[in-house]
């Protein structure tokens, strides 16, 4: 207790200097005078008795300053002062602060939030239990970009496991469904098996899971929410477990609460899971109808390696189901559930990790240099404190401090910049960039950023002040400074090849974002608004019903003033799904079908004859659709340029016939009337697959829940909204429209590459920065430390141009090394990149040349203005400098 | 000097508590002679070390200082014990009686063994 009330006073004792200080000079002059008295009445002359006095206190200064010592808390006093000296030594040379401050901020920030963004996808632990034990697993086939499973199969698979401690199954796609009661809404409803929560080792927040009875034909049927959906529907109430709810007009018990950050595996949005009901039909093994997409649960220790041997024997049986033709297409597929979920992000996850270790790299690379250039700078001062008797502990303390200092004030900004970097990749960011939305600062790594350039920083920072201080530093005439020099320079060569890799990488990327605007689409997108209209099911059960509304909606949408076309399809171009068949399921009279392989997919589509007018598609040969190809007897098909190439080679495919199964039926022969132009449909990189169309007819035998309407209109698409929604009301008011122009439909299709070569653009703008700034402070570091030889050189006679061309050549050899050396990396590193790249070699050498005349000129400006100034030195003033 | 013995810095401390408990209030100058005088002037001590021992010792609340007037009518610095002081006396005399025991038999039983 009593050390802590010392301790406290002397706390406070660091703070009240002035009052004691001059109450201990009173006490000892008092001590003194007490002590002369003494000594005179000894009979001692009067200065031999002042000076006994002060023998025997030991001497005045030294008393006072003992006292002072145990007055405050002395280290906290040096550390205030260190701390008020380097704030000085900052506001003293405030470029050196702001470059320093702003590096760390650029470096600490970009990492920060890129991280914060990249740990999501590549790092952070998914919310399931053991998720490294988690699966997807079934048959991959060229048509679908996921592995999926037929019904039938998966119910033999369940009966014998195998490598799975246990497996659940989803329906694919989680469907629109509403809650129809008073305030509908549309939600998104995902059908499980029962088995999926046990499977993902998830536990209801509330409620209870789903148990096997749920999932038998006729239970009653039960529901589990989101917990977003408890939370806005039923404002958390434990009241809402047992609520009746109505779904789709049908009622649906509430027996659960899914926790709060329970998400699907397939990542769709889901607010409410309903158990699958397995119908004894649906396993019919002879008419597999239903697919499925399987998870399974490792058993402990199994791999994935393991796991897809001990499926062989179920896949091959399953391989029944294949024609034969098509079996070399379909394979077994296993991979862990995460790498299901990222495969797309991967790659784009690790360049941008890389792109920001490299900003970091450099960052550090940076202010090490300052600091490096900085104490070579400080020598005079740090020779003059030592003999002014500062230690070297003291000194080192004294450097120590201000590199804190200045990794304080670089954090703090750091976080400005990471917060700012990560508001800014959450607005500009496309849709489907994998959890962005949830990205947080990370605080761990801001504060890892910040510990990693700090110590860089003072490894090199620091090292100066350990050298013991020369005498002939007092001089200012240095000779040590130049021993670090070659470090110095290395550090700029590997700062200019490090910002040289990053900026060829953002020139490829550019590059690619360019060829992918400009790829030919096939159609014309300006000036085009689409509706989109989706039918629910639960009032449009029936086609008949589907053809009414849609027939209406045609008429009445065909009057809408200030549309110069107008035109119904199924599907839309230039990215989605169309309707599809296999090459090799085209009939074609007189010529079998090929023994071998499906042909690849060949996408179809029903439009109104007005479509290719709408969106300006070429017929190339033959005729478009007319309204008479509507009628219930005509079988017209238009093909697209590259499927009448490969159905017909060599032929005129007009007047040809062909037929192909859609719906599981055998269609009837159809005659082409017309070839029309190429046309992207599936993404702009893609080759995109051919095509064929169709008249939309009135036909309940093809089913039609959805459809756009297409309008070629002059008017913005806000204009038009209002006319069209309100003709659509009139038919229905309950069916939901969305509006959007072709051109941001299209135009969305390129914002994932936009937004990578964005982003890698920003961190190569900043190494380029970063490495500026670092040839700067080292060319302007150079100048400064040859004052006088320069003003020797131009006393005899070098002109101001001879000047700046020494102090130039100087640094060029090291930055056209270091040029080179990132040539040599971006060659490399490019090929990284290839898979991101559209249409661009990655050793694109014009490229390459772009990103090197750009960093050059930049080293050269960096260089420049130094060189100018060294240029300008008064050589009387130089000469005196000493 | 050399042949008187320096103070020990934990022991000034209770020089100075016991200095004070025997004479009353009294200022630093005073306590300094009084001690040398009580050693029977075996012992020097260095009056500057006497200053930061005060110092510690008020801040830790066993002694009060205060503004007053010497004999010889000179303005001092009086200290005088407080109570927390002069129970911190009992207990560091004591425990200093104790050590001195221990150090006492084992120095004894030492000279005893050789």
């Amino acid at each position: 207790m009593r050390r802590v009330r010392g301790w406290l006073v002397r706390l406070g004792g660091t703070f009240r200097k002035s009052r004691t200080e001059a109450e201990l000079s009173a006490e000892l002059e008092s001590h003194l005078q007490l002590h002369v008295a003494d000594n005179l009445r000894a009979g001692m002359t009067p200065e031999e008795a002042r000076r006994e006095a002060l023998i025997k206190l030991g001497g005045m200064e030294q008393a006072k300053e003992a006292y002072r010592e145990r007055r405050g808390l002395p280290w906290i006093e040096t550390s205030w002062q260190d701390l008020q000296m380097a704030v000085r030594a900052l506001k003293l040379r405030p470029g050196f602060a702001a470059i320093t401050i702003l590096t760390l901020a650029l470096g600490i920030g970009a990492t920060t939030a890129v991280f914060s963004v990249v740990d999501r996808i590549l790092f952070r632990s998914l919310p399931y239990d053991q998720e490294e034990r988690l699966v997807s697993f079934g048959v991959k086939a060229p048509f679908e970009g996921n592995e999926f499973m037929l019904a039938p199969e998966y119910a033999v698979l369940r009966a014998q496991p195998g490598p799975f401690e246990s497996m659940t199954s989803l329906t694919p796609g989680a469907a629109d469904c509403d809650l129809t009661e008073t305030n509908p809404v549309r939600l998104s409803c995902a059908v499980v098996e029962t088995t999926f929560l046990s499977t993902f080792g998830l536990h209801p927040l509330a409620g209870r899971g789903f148990s096997s009875e749920d999932g038998r034909p006729g239970a009653p049927r039960v529901a589990l929410i989101s917990y977003g959906l408890w939370r806005a529907r039923f404002a958390s109430a434990a009241g809402a477990i047992g609520k009746t709810i109505s779904v789709d007009g049908k009622p649906i018990q509430i027996v659960g609460v899914l926790p709060q950050k329970f998400e699907m595996p397939n990542l769709e949005a889901t607010d409410l899971l309903l158990p699958r009901v397995l119908d004894e039909a649906a396993l019919d093994r002879n008419h597999p109808r239903v697919i499925l997409r399987a998870f399974g649960r490792l058993k402990p220790s199994v791999t994935i390696a393991q796991a897809v041997v001990g499926l062989q024997p179920w896949f091959q049986d399953s391989l029944r189901f294949v024609p034969p033709q098509f079996r070399s297409e379909v394979s077994l597929q296993v991979r862990s559930l995460r790498e299901r979920q990222t495969a797309d992000s991967r790659v784009a996850a690790w360049i941008l990790f890389g792109a920001v270790a490299a900003v970091l790299l450099l960052a550090c690379t940076n202010v090490t240099n300052l600091l490096l250039v900085r104490a070579v700078g400080r020598q005079r001062e740090l020779a003059i404190r030592a003999a002014l008797g500062a230690s070297r502990i003291r000194l080192a303390r004294q450097m120590l401090t201000e590199a804190l200092l200045l990794a304080f004030l670089g954090g703090i900004a750091g976080f400005a910049v990471a917060y700012g970097l990560l508001r800014a990749f959450v607005i500009m960011a496309p849709e489907g960039i994998l959890r962005l939305q949830q990205a947080a600062l990370d605080f761990r790594v801001l504060g890892f950023c910040a510990a990693v350039t700090l110590m860089s920083a003072m490894l090199f920072g620091l090292a100066p002040s350990m050298d013991k201080p020369a005498p002939e530093w007092l001089a200012g005439r240095t000779t040590a400074g130049t021993g670090r020099g070659w470090l110095r320079q290395t550090l700029v060569a590997a700062q200019i090849a490090g910002s040289l890799i990053l900026l060829a990488g953002a020139a490829m990327l550019l590059r690619s974002l360019w060829n992918i605007q400009n790829v030919p689409i096939g159609f014309d997108a300006r000036h085009v608004v689409i509706a989109q209209i989706s039918l629910a099911e639960h009032s449009y059960p029936d086609p008949t019903k589907q053809i009414a509304f849609f027939q209406e909606v045609e008429s009445k949408l065909s009057r809408i003033p200030g549309t110069e076309v107008m035109a119904l399809s199924d599907t839309l171009p230039p990215a989605g799904r169309t309707q599809a068949t296999f090459f090799a399921a085209i009939d074609v009279p007189g010529r079998p079908r090929p023994a071998q392989g499906t042909g690849g997919m060949v996408g179809w589509r029903m439009v109104t004859p007005s479509y290719f007018a709408s969106l300006r598609i070429p017929i190339v040969r033959g005729r478009g659709f007319t309204e008479a190809d509507r009628a219930p007897a005509e079988k017209p098909v238009i093909l697209s340029q590259t499927l009448a190439a490969r159905l017909f080679p060599g032929e005129e495919a007009l007047g040809k016939m062909m037929r192909f199964t859609a719906f599981d039926r055998q269609g009837p022969w159809r005659i082409v009337v017309g070839i029309a132009g190429d046309v992207k449909n599936s993404g702009l990189t893609n080759g995109g697959d051919p095509e064929f169309y169709i008249p939309w007819k009135n036909d309940p035998e093809i089913y039609v829940g959805r459809g756009f309407v297409i309008l070629r209109s002059s008017l913005s698409a806000a204009s038009l909204a209002p006319w069209v929604r309100s003709e659509i009301a009139e038919v229905d008011p309950t069916v939901p429209v969305e509006f959007a122009t072709m051109e941001t439909r299209v135009g969305n299709l390129a914002s994932r590459p936009r937004f990578d070569a964005m982003l890698l653009s920003f961190f190569a703008a900043t190494g380029v920065l970063l490495a500026g700034l670092g040839l700067f402070g080292v060319v302007s570091f150079s100048v400064s430390r040859r004052t006088q030889e320069i003003g020797v050189r131009m006393a005899l006679g070098a002109t101001p141009q001879n000047i700046s061309r020494l102090v130039l050549l100087s640094i060029a050899s090291w930055a056209v090394g270091g040029a080179a050396a990132g040539v040599i990396g971006a060659w490399f590193g490019a090929r990284l990149l290839q898979s991101l790249l559209f249409e661009v070699s990655a050793h694109d050498p014009a490229l390459l040349l772009t990103a090197v005349l750009i960093l050059l000129m930049v080293a050269i400006c960096a260089a420049w203005i130094p060189a100018r100034r060294a240029a300008k030195v008064d050589p009387m003033l130089a000469l005196r400098c000493e | 000097m050399g042949d008187k013995a320096d103070v020990w810095q934990g022991t000034l401390a209770l020089m100075i508590l016991k200095t004070l408990e025997s004479m009353g209030a009294l200022h630093g100058y005073g306590i300094a002679r009084r001690i040398e005088q009580t050693s029977g002037d075996l012992l020097s001590v260095n009056y500057g070390t006497l200053y930061p021992a005060l110092l510690k010792l008020e801040q830790e609340g066993y002694i009060d200082s205060e503004w007053g007037t010497s004999d010889n009518n000179r303005k001092a610095k009086f200290y005088k014990l407080t109570r927390t002081g002069r129970k911190q006396l009992e207990r560091e005399t004591r425990d200093w009686r104790q050590t001195q025991e221990i150090l006492a038999k084992f120095l004894g039983a030492r000279e005893q063994t050789s």
